[in-house]
C-alpha cells in the first residue's frame, strides 16, 4: 500500500525518503514499547483480584542502576541520528538549489488565488508548470488582508503568504499531473484564513515542455 | 442564590461599563454604543460585580472595609458560591470542566456529523468555523485546567500533609473566573461566532466578526485564572509540605503539578499580551500585526507560541504524574527510576521555553530559524523517553490489578507512544513542510492530548473517585467505557494520520471528493468514540448518587491522601501528619509506613 500522495517534485521524493526513514527508526521504538506493555498485561497480571486487591506486592526494584544511563544513552544517540539525518541534512538539501527557470508571482486573498507569470507578462487562473523545470514561487498576499498558505501536495512543500512581504519557495517538477483527476495536484490554502477557507483552491496541471510552450504563446498571444 | 445575585450584579457592571463608554463616545461625538469598545470595557466591571456577587464581597472583600467576612455553610449549597476549601474548589472545577468537556465534545461530533460527506449539509461555512473555533479553545480550556484545577486542588494538599493551599482565597478566585470564560465563549457564538481557530492569528483575528472580542477577553481572564493558580501550586508545594516530605519522597503527581505550574506562571503572559494586542488593533487602532500600518503578523505566532507550546506541557506534565503514580499503586512496586522521571520533568520545564518556533516552520520567518528549532524540539524526546522508562520499569515484574483506573493508564502509554513517535515528524522541517496544517497534525496532538491527557484524565477520576465522593463507582460501566472510548479513538484518530499525508488539510469545512471515504468512516469512528462517554456519565451520576459506601482506601495505596477518611474530613488531618519514608516503598522489606498520621490514624 502506497501511503503517500502522487510524486509530482524532486522535492516530494526527499520527503517521501524522509518520511519512511523515520517509520523505519521508530518502528522498533514503537515494538519495543508494546512488546513491554502487552507482555506486563498477559504475564504480570495479578492473579485472584475479584475479592479486593492484589494480595502481595511486587518486587522492590528502584530503578538505581545502570539500566536508567543506558537508556538515556541510547534516546540521546536515536534523537541525535533523526536530528542530522534526515533532519538538518534534509533542511540543507531542500534549501540547497536556489536556481530557477521558470517565476510564478502568488498572490492569496480572501479566498482567490492570482497568479503571474512575469516572464511572458501574463496572468494566469491555473498554475501550468513544464516537468523538469526548477520554478520559483514568489509569495505575497495584499497588505490589508490576511494570512494564506500556498500548498500543493504533490510538491509536498509549503509556505504562508504574508501580507505586505514576500516569501519564496522553489520546487522542480518531476512527473505530469491534473488537479481534474488527481486531488494531489491542487493549490490548496493551508492556512485557516475565514469563511471560505476550505475553498481556497487552484487547479494544478504539470505538461511536457511543448505543451507548455504552447500554453505560454497562447497566453501572451491574449 | 449566590449565582443568581452574581448574575444580577454582573449585569448591573456591565450596564455601568458600557454606559461611561457611551457617554465618553457621546462627549466625543460618537454613536453611543460601539459593540466591540463597549463589551471590552463593560466586561471588567461586570467580571468584578459577578465576583462580588457570588461571595468575593461576603467572604472576602468586606474585609477590607473593616467589616466581618460570613463564615461558609457546609450543606450541598457551598458548591454554589465562593468557598476556600480545597476539596469544594476540586470539585467545583471538576464538575464544570467535565461539563465543558462534554459540550466541547458534542461540538466535536457535529463537526463530524458536517464532515461525513463531502459539501455543506448542517452548517453554512461560517457556522462550521465557528463551531471548530469553539471545539479547539474549549478542549484547550479544559486541557489546561481540568487536571490541576480538579485533582490538583483535591489531591496535593492532602498528597503533601497539608490544611489547605497556601492561599485559599486566590483558589476560589481562580475557580469564580471560570464560569465568565465559558459564558463569554458561547455568548460570541451567538454575536456572530469567529473564525480564527483556537489560535487567533492576526490579521484575520483583527478583520472578523465581533465574536473575536469575547473570544480575547475570555480568553486573556482565562490567562489569569492559569497564572494566579500557578503562583498558588507553587507557594503550596514549596512551603506548606508536611515535615519529613522532602523533595525526595514527593509524591510524582505532585512533581508534575509543580513543574506545570512553573510552566503556566512563566509563560501565560506570552498568550495573553498577544491577544491584548489584537484588541487594541481592533478596538484602538493600533497596529501591531497589520502590514498596511507597519505592523508585523509574524510577531504575534512568536508570542503566541512562546505560551502555547509549553502550553502543551501544563496539560501533560501532570499527566504523567497521575499515570507514574495510578501503575506505582496498582502494580503494587515502587515507582521506577523515581529521580530520572523527576528530572525529565524539569528538563521538560526548561526545554519547553525554547521549542516555540517548531509551530512556525511554514510562517515564512527567516531560514535561520529553523535548525536550532528542529535540534532543540528534536531534544524533549530524551527526557520525555526517561518517563516511559519510568512507567515501563514500574509495571515489568509487578502485580497488576486490572482494574477502570489501571486500563485508562496502561491505554495512556499506548497512546502516548504513537503521539511521541509521530511529533518527531513534525518537528523535522523536511517532513513537517508538507504535513504541516493537515490532519496528520490533527491527528498527532489528539494522540497527545487526548489519547495522553484525556485518558489520565479518566484514570485520575475513576482513581479518586472513591477518595473524592465516597462511594464506589461500577466497575463493569468503568470496562465498557474504557474499551468503546479506545477502540473508538483508535479507530478515528489511526486514518486521521493517512488522510493527512494524502493531502487533506486540516480546519476546513469541506474536503475533494478524494477523501470523501475516510471522512465517512472516520466520521462514524468519531459517533463510537462519542457514545463512550454515555457510559461514563451514567457511571459517575448513579455511582456518586446511590453507589456503595468507599472504603477509605480501597487500592491499599501508600500515599497520604488515603490514609484519611472518604471524603476526607474538612481540615484533612486532625494533626499535621510526619512523613517517614517514599511514597512507593511496595514490597522493600523493612520499609517504614510512608506517614505517621496521630488522631486520624486510629481509625486504620
Amino acid at each position: 500500500m502506497n501511503p503517500f500522495p502522487t510524486v509530482g517534485a524532486q522535492e516530494a521524493t526527499l520527503f517521501d525518503h524522509a518520511f519512511r526513514l523515520m517509520t523505519y527508526m521508530g518502528a522498533p521504538v514503537f515494538g519495543f514499547m508494546m512488546a513491554a506493555l502487552i507482555y506486563s498485561v498477559l504475564h504480570f497480571r495479578a492473579k485472584n483480584t475479584n475479592a479486593g486487591a492484589p494480595t502481595e506486592d511486587g518486587p522492590p526494584i528502584h530503578g538505581h542502576g545502570a539500566i536508567p544511563k543506558i537508556w538515556v544513552g541510547v534516546t540521546t544517540a536515536l534523537c541525535l541520528v533523526v536530528m542530522i539525518y534526515p533532519g538538518l541534512t534534509g533542511l540543507a538539501e531542500i534549501r540547497a538549489d536556489r536556481s530557477h527557470d521558470v517565476e510564478v508571482k502568488v498572490t492569496g486573498s480572501r479566498w482567490v488565488w492570482a497568479l503571474e507569470y512575469p516572464q511572458g507578462g501574463f496572468q494566469a487562473d491555473e498554475l501550468v508548470l513544464p516537468v523538469g523545470k526548477r520554478v520559483k514561487f514568489d509569495l505575497t498576499a495584499p497588505a490589508g488582508d490576511v494570512l494564506h498558505s500556498f500548498w500543493v501536495p504533490a510538491f509536498r512543500q509549503k509556505l504562508t503568504t504574508l501580507p505586505g512581504q514576500m516569501t519564496y519557495m522553489y520546487i522542480t517538477p518531476t512527473q505530469t499531473g491534473d488537479g481534474h483527476s488527481d486531488a494531489a495536484f491542487r493549490v490548496q490554502c493551508s492556512e485557516l484564513c475565514g469563511l471560505l477557507h476550505s475553498r481556497m483552491q487552484l487547479n494544478v496541471r504539470v505538461v511536457e515542455q511543448a505543451e507548455y510552450d504552447k500554453w505560454v504563446a497562447e497566453k501572451v498571444k491574449k | 442564590m449566590a449565582i443568581l445575585l452574581g448574575l444580577i450584579l454582573a449585569a448591573v457592571g456591565f450596564v455601568i461599563g458600557t454606559g461611561a463608554t457611551g457617554l465618553i463616545r457621546m462627549s466625543l461625538g460618537l454613536p453611543y454604543w460601539d459593540t466591540e469598545m463597549s463589551w471590552s470595557l463593560g466586561y471588567p466591571i461586570a467580571l468584578l460585580g459577578w465576583l462580588a456577587g457570588v461571595g468575593g464581597w461576603k467572604y472576602w472583600a468586606t474585609e477590607w472595609f473593616g467589616g466581618r467576612p460570613a463564615i461558609s455553610p457546609t450543606g450541598v449549597s457551598r458548591y454554589f458560591e465562593f468557598n476556600n476549601d480545597h476539596k469544594v474548589i476540586g470539585i467545583q472545577y471538576g464538575v464544570t470542566f467535565v461539563v465543558l468537556f462534554l459540550l466541547s465534545g458534542l461540538a466535536a461530533m457535529l463537526i463530524r456529523w458536517e464532515l461525513m460527506q463531502p459539501g455543506m449539509q448542517l452548517f453554512t461555512e461560517n457556522q462550521y468555523n465557528s463551531v471548530m473555533s469553539f471545539h479547539g479553545i474549549g478542549m484547550i480550556a479544559v486541557a489546561v485546567a481540568i487536571l490541576m484545577g480538579a485533582f490538583g486542588n483535591y489531591v496535593v494538599p492532602l498528597m503533601i500533609g497539608a490544611r489547605d493551599m497556601a492561599f485559599p482565597r486566590v483558589n476560589a478566585l481562580s475557580y469564580w473566573l471560570v464560569p465568565p470564560v465559558a459564558v463569554m465563549l458561547i455568548i460570541a457564538l451567538a454575536l456572530g461566532g469567529w473564525d480564527s481557530g483556537w489560535t487567533a492569528y492576526p490579521p484575520l483575528s483583527v478583520l472578523n466578526n465581533s465574536g473575536q472580542v469575547l473570544f480575547n477577553l475570555a480568553v486573556i481572564t482565562f490567562g489569569v485564572v492559569s497564572i494566579i493558580s500557578g503562583i498558588n501550586f507553587i507557594a503550596t508545594i514549596v512551603y506548606e509540605r508536611a515535615p519529613g516530605m522532602t523533595w525526595g519522597r514527593l509524591p510524582i503527581f505532585v512533581w508534575g503539578c509543580l513543574a506545570g505550574s512553573m510552566i503556566a506562571f512563566f509563560f501565560t503572559q506570552g498568550f495573553a499580551a498577544a491577544l491584548l494586542m489584537v484588541l487594541f488593533d481592533r478596538v484602538l487602532g493600533t497596529s501591531f500585526f497589520g502590514a498596511t500600518g507597519g505592523g508585523s503578523a509574524l510577531l504575534y505566532q512568536h508570542a503566541f507560541w512562546f505560551y502555547s507550546h509549553p502550553a502543551v506541557y501544563v496539560m501533560v506534565l501532570p499527566a504523567f504524574g497521575i499515570i507514574l503514580e495510578v501503575l506505582s499503586h496498582m502494580s503494587r512496586k515502587p515507582l521506577y527510576a523515581y529521580k530520572y522521571a523527576v528530572g525529565a520533568m524539569l528538563g521538560i520545564v526548561a526545554l519547553s521555553g525554547v521549542v516555540w518556533a517548531h509551530h512556525m516552520f511554514t510562517s515564512g520567518m527567516a531560514d535561520y530559524l529553523h535548525a536550532p528549532f528542529l535540534v532543540l524540539t528534536e531534544m524533549i524526546s530524551i527526557p520525555t523517553g526517561l518517563i516511559f522508562l519510568s512507567a515501563v520499569g514500574t509495571i515489568w515484574a509487578g502485580r497488576l490489578w486490572m482494574r477502570t483506573p489501571m486500563l485508562f493508564a496502561l491505554g495512556f502509554l499506548f497512546n502516548f507512544t504513537i503521539g511521541g513517535l509521530t511529533g518527531i515528524y513534525l518537528a523535522d522541517v523536511p517532513t513537517d513542510l508538507h504535513l504541516h496544517d493537515t490532519y496528520f497534525v490533527v491527528a498527532h496532538f489528539h494522540y497527545t492530548i487526548m489519547g495522553g491527557e484525556i485518558f489520565a484524565l479518566f484514570a485520575a477520576l475513576y482513581y479518586w473517585f472513591p477518595k473524592i465522593t465516597g462511594r464506589e463507582f461500577n466497575e463493569t460501566l468503568g470496562k465498557v467505557h474504557f474499551t468503546l472510548m479506545f477502540i473508538g479513538f483508535q479507530l478515528i484518530f489511526i486514518p486521521m494520520f493517512q488522510v493527512g499525508v494524502q493531502g487533506m488539510n486540516r480546519r476546513v469545512a469541506d474536503y475533494p471528493e478524494a477523501y470523501a471515504d475516510t471522512n465517512y468512516q472516520l466520521s462514524l469512528s468519531g459517533f463510537l468514540l462519542g457514545s463512550s462517554f454515555l457510559f461514563f456519565v451514567v457511571n459517575m451520576v448513579v455511582s456518586w448518587v446511590r453507589g456503595r459506601r468507599a472504603a477509605d482506601n480501597p487500592w491499599g495505596a501508600h500515599t497520604l491522601e488515603w490514609q484519611v477518611s472518604s471524603p476526607p474530613p474538612p481540615h484533612n488531618f486532625d494533626e499535621i501528619p510526619t512523613i517517614e519514608e517514599g511514597a512507593y516503598e511496595y514490597g522493600v522489606p523493612g520499609a517504614r509506613p510512608h506517614a505517621r498520621l496521630t488522631g486520624a490514624a486510629d481509625r486504620a
